[in-house]
């Protein structure tokens, strides 16, 4: 059910956002800070699933919030002269990178620890 | 189902909505942004491109500046050619004037002699008359209409005439002098004065003072064969 939520979520996305007037180039900056910072709810998220502490509110809190506070740090950093959102895109992408370093070690362990069972019964399979 | 899972499904779902919607968005800007299109440039862009064209405006109004000087120094000098051409023009006109080439008019005395049957005019008189009107200050004299100019002869010929710049000229001899009338006439006139001998010695002689006197020109040409600078 969540898999298939997730394929109409995105697919109606696609679509709709195709479909979208085409914004200025001097607001994509925004856009594209709001989309790294949801990515990273998003990798944030599944850590947590795999983890087993994953809270639907702070979630869905962290999603938006953090989009919409990366948009008013880029605002605030073209105010003030000041690359801001270099700063977001550091945090975002480095928090990314350690969400998907503890995804891959999940499953890696995981599948591992797959074989080792197998091998283990093998060998008890041999022993019997 | 329960209806926390929904909840949690729906919320999926709009979230997964949103990132596709706006990473689509995004896409299709990047996508088709048009670099040299001016609407979608980036406002550093802008901003560099109006610097440049701000400094290549200032070039240009620099060169305006002086190009518009230079034309300017142009017109000045112009201005001041022309003032030195009017210059020359007045000072040719004065020496003209001095020169006996043009027909002069102004304020001075007219002297005329008439023979009489005891005391006859000669050359002499008529040069001591003109000489003592240029130390006067005339400014220009004639005898008989016969402008009397840096190279005129004055010379006696018969005791019937006098010969003027090569013409002869007959009694009565009317001088006319251009010049100050009052030092004109105290030249003459005063103590001492030439006219006043004349006058005593029983010629006749009569001045006359006047407010418009006219001067012909030289009538031959001023030219010279042998002088050089």
């Amino acid at each position: 059910m969540v898999f298939i939520a997730i394929i109409i979520g995105c697919v109606l996305g696609v679509i709709l956002g195709i479909n979208a007037p085409i914004i200025s180039y001097t607001y994509s900056s925004y856009l594209a800070i709001a989309v790294i910072a949801a990515l990273d709810s998003v990798f944030g998220g599944i850590t947590s699933v795999l983890k087993g502490n994953f809270d639907m509110k702070i979630f869905i809190s962290g999603f938006f919030c953090n989009a919409i506070l990366s948009i008013l740090l880029t605002y605030l950093g073209q105010k003030l002269n000041v690359d801001i959102y270099l700063a977001a895109i550091v945090v975002f992408v480095g928090r990314m990178f350690t969400n998907l370093t503890i995804i891959r070690r999940y499953y890696v362990e995981k599948w591992s620890n797959k074989l080792k069972e197998k091998y283990n019964k093998k060998e008890e399979v041999k022993n019997d | 189902m329960k209806k926390g899972k929904i909840v949690m499904i729906v919320t999926i779902g709009i979230v997964c909505f949103i990132l596709a919607l706006v990473m689509s968005m995004q896409f299709k800007v990047v996508q088709e942004t048009d670099i040299t299109s001016i609407e979608t440039m980036r406002e550093a862009e802008l901003r560099s491109e109006l610097s440049n064209w701000k400094q290549k405006y200032e070039e240009i109004n620099e060169k305006y500046e002086e190009t518009s000087k230079k034309v300017q120094e142009y017109k000045e000098k112009k201005q001041s050619d022309n003032e030195t051409s009017t210059l020359l023009q007045e000072e040719l006109e004065q020496i003209n004037m001095g020169l006996g080439n043009t027909n002069v008019q102004g304020e001075g005395i007219e002297i005329t002699l008439t023979d009489t049957e005891d005391n006859k005019i000669y050359a002499d008189n008529l040069l001591i008359i003109v000489n003592s009107l240029r130390l006067a200050g005339a400014e220009a004299i004639s005898i008989n209409e016969e402008r009397i100019v840096n190279m005129t002869d004055i010379v006696y010929i018969t005791e019937k005439f006098v010969k003027v710049n090569g013409q002869r000229i007959l009694a009565p001899y009317v001088i006319k002098a251009i010049g100050n009338q009052t030092y004109l006439e105290s030249a003459l006139l005063g103590n001492g004065g030439y006219v006043d001998e004349l006058k005593i010695s029983g010629y006749d002689v009569k001045i006359k003072k006047d407010k418009n006197i006219k001067i012909l020109k030289y009538n031959d040409e001023i030219s010279s064969k042998y002088i050089n600078n």
